[in-house]
């Protein structure tokens, strides 16, 4: 799924370059182009992907490398290294806590697919024996309220929200307090879609994250997402605490590379990963092992002992 | 005169060694406002064969060569080849005594019922009488997201000022037979114009995209307008050809259908990276009819190809 032939290619630029007889910089340098294409046909940020060669570049230093030193490894290592850079920050994600009230805010852009994420989310704490809530703090969109509700009433979830508020600060403190008073163990807000561009919306979101002071907020984007990535993740956390990011519609032929750059933006990992419109469809990711099987480590493994 | 200079500002030829340093920043340039790998590699490379052995005057530089060239290029890319005046292909099917049809298509989530109903708020507002078709049977929320947009519409449309109804079956039922049943009741009640609202699909979805092929196969509507968004990447490219691929392989006509244009969304979140209007227009040649600037119903506007073409070449 996911990144595979991103993967599938930079793999073969790997293999390509350890048959190479002599490695130098000539050689070094078609590997890295090749690695570079990849990574921006799948929509990697540009400027991540200049970090990465100069990082790449600077590592492996012809010049300074001592004689004797493999420089396959060398510069396999730091291909590897740098890969697993952008997707994991190297932060541990937020783990709700038992015997309190663990309150999650979902953030993104519009028709990122934060609602259906929401109803994912809740109903996988859910079958793991979380008591578990939703509330709708879209008093934006049309249908909204609508949406969630039909969302969470197939999957039996207790939500809340209102057709008249039209205040969403209102209805998320209150809508967070009803269920903390119940005792949840996980209570999940959503909100409205939202740009940077647009100040109000901002500072609403930073309202509503101030009235429900939420344990953890996910950043929800889109796979689909291009350059504009980088601008929008580094917005959102310029004005919000997020934790977490989930990537959505990652079932599709999209290779989320542009919202693998929120990884850099927001230093928050991925939690999850959206596969589809249904209620089972959300993956979990965990970086380091996604990478190194993205890139068949094992095959990596047995050829750095050449 | 000036003859002292001649050995700088005379003339060059571009050669391919002068050339590929300043296709290479163009094209990272052109990735760097998403525009698709793909296709500024394309770009790239016609610039390239256009450009080689060209001479260049004075002070110009290979970069500005390249530059020029390919502003020439991207306009050209970005000016709709066919017309793009919905009114009067309305008026024309109000002659013919039936409704417009127009279907919106495209993946999840990219705008295609808001946008529908902005086109929905420009068209009341040319007094016309709209019935908008709720096809998307399968999103919680989707025929009640309708529900309040012809609320809304109706509430800022003034008396006399063009009408809107919502023709909904509810979810679950297929979509072709709602959307077909909307335009005989369109044209038993002389509405002007049948917007058909359609659920999102991914473009691999075989079963899905079936179900489109068909929801337009037994329609046939007037205009098919994909709805994509701005912030897009590469994916575009693949969106566009799978959704019209779809549309020829599984559609059973002799001349299946293709997409006639696009609504491109959320202009307003992109600042200058403009690109995905350029990859969508290069995939398809087909026009952007409409730009969505933003959630309300007048944030709809006409595609401005000398803003796009200077926010592309824009360092
Ligand atoms: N194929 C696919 N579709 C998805 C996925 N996640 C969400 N969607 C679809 O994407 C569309 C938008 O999802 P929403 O959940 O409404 O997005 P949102 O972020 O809440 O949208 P706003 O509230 O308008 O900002 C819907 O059609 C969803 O069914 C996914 O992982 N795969
Ligand atoms: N900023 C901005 N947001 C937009 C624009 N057009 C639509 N949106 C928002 O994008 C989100 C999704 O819009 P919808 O119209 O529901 O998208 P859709 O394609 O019908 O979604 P599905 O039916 O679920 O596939 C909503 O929050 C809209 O308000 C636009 O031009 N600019
Ligand atoms: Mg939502
Ligand atoms: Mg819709």
């Amino acid at each position: 799924m996911v990144l595979a032939d991103l993967g599938k290619r930079i793999n073969s630029a790997l293999s390509e370059f350890t048959r190479a007889p002599v490695i130098d910089q000539k050689v070094l340098d078609q590997l890295l182009r090749e690695i570079c294409a990849a990574l921006l046909e799948a929509d990697v940020n540009v400027r991540l992907v200049q970090q990465l060669r100069g990082n790449i570049k600077s590592i492996v230093n012809f010049d300074e490398l001592a004689a004797g030193i493999n420089k396959k490894r060398v510069i396999q290592k730091a291909v590897m290294d740098e890969l697993i850079k952008l997707v994991d920050p190297g932060v541990e994600p937020y783990k709700p806590k038992k015997g309190k009230s663990n309150v999650i805010m979902f953030v993104g852009l519009q028709g990122s697919g934060k609602t259906t994420t929401c109803t994912k989310l809740a109903y996988h704490y859910q079958r793991k024996g979380w008591k578990t809530a939703l509330v709708c703090a879209d008093t934006f969109r049309a249908g909204a309220f609508d949406q969630l509700k039909q969302n969470a009433a197939k999957a039996k979830i207790p939500y809340y929200g209102s057709y008249s508020e039209t205040d969403p600060v209102a209805i998320a403190i209150e809508g967070v307090e009803k269920f903390k008073k119940e005792h949840f163990d996980i209570i999940i807000v959503d909100t409205s879609g939202r740009h940077k561009q647009e100040t109000e919306l901002f500072e609403e979101m930073e309202q509503i994250q101030a009235g429900v002071q939420p344990d953890n907020v996910i950043f929800v984007m889109d796979a689909t997402i291009g350059q504009a990535a980088e601008a929008q993740a580094k917005a959102f956390k310029e004005s919000a605490d997020i934790g977490s990011i989930i990537i959505t519609k990652m079932d599709g032929h999209a290779k989320g590379g542009g919202a693998i750059s929120a990884v850099a933006a927001t230093d928050s990992p991925i939690i999850f990963v959206g596969t589809g419109e249904h209620i089972h469809d959300l993956d979990r990711f965990e970086p380091g092992p996604f990478i190194r099987k993205m890139l068949g480590m094992g095959d990596m493994s047995g050829l750095m002992e050449t | 005169m000036f003859s002292f200079l001649r050995g700088i500002t005379g003339q060059r030829e571009l050669t391919p060694e002068l050339l590929d340093p300043a296709l290479a920043k163009m094209k990272e340039h052109l990735i760097n406002k998403n525009v698709a790998a793909d296709i500024a590699e394309q770009l790239c490379a016609s610039a390239k064969s256009n450009l080689t052995g060209k001479s260049i005057r004075g002070f110009k530089s290979a970069s500005s060569a390249v530059r020029d060239g390919m502003e020439i290029a991207l306009r050209r890319i970005l000016t709709p080849r066919t017309s793009t005046d919905l009114l009067r292909d309305i008026s024309q099917a109000r002659l013919q005594k039936r409704p417009y049809t127009i279907s919106f298509i495209g993946v999840n989530g990219v705008g295609k019922s808001t946008n529908l109903s902005k086109v929905c708020f420009w068209l009341l507002q040319n007094n016309l009488k709209i019935l908008i078709a709720a096809c998307d049977t399968f999103r919680s929320g989707a025929v009640e997201q309708l529900r309040t947009h012809v609320r809304s519409l109706r509430a800022v449309t003034s008396q006399g000022h063009g009408e809107v109804d919502l023709f909904e079956r509810g979810y679950g039922k297929d979509s072709a037979g709602i959307a077909k049943d909307a335009i005989s009741y369109a044209k038993a009640n002389r509405y002007d114009v049948v917007l058909i609202d359609t659920a999102g699909r991914m473009q691999d979805n075989e079963p899905l995209m079936r179900a489109l092929a068909k929801l337009v196969a037994v329609n046939n509507p007037d205009k098919i307008i994909f709805v994509g968004e701005a912030l897009v990447g590469n994916e575009a490219v693949d969106q566009l050809t799978k959704f019209n691929q779809a549309l020829r392989d599984f559609s059973g006509m002799s001349q299946p259908r293709q997409i006639d244009g696009m609504i491109l969304t959320k202009f307003d979140t992109i600042d200058d990276k403009v690109g995905a209007a350029l990859s969508m227009t290069y995939t398809t040649g087909k026009p952007i009819y409409f730009v969505g600037t933003g959630q309300t119903y007048t944030d709809l506007k006409n595609l401005r190809v000398e803003h796009v073409v200077k926010s592309l070449l824009r360092l």
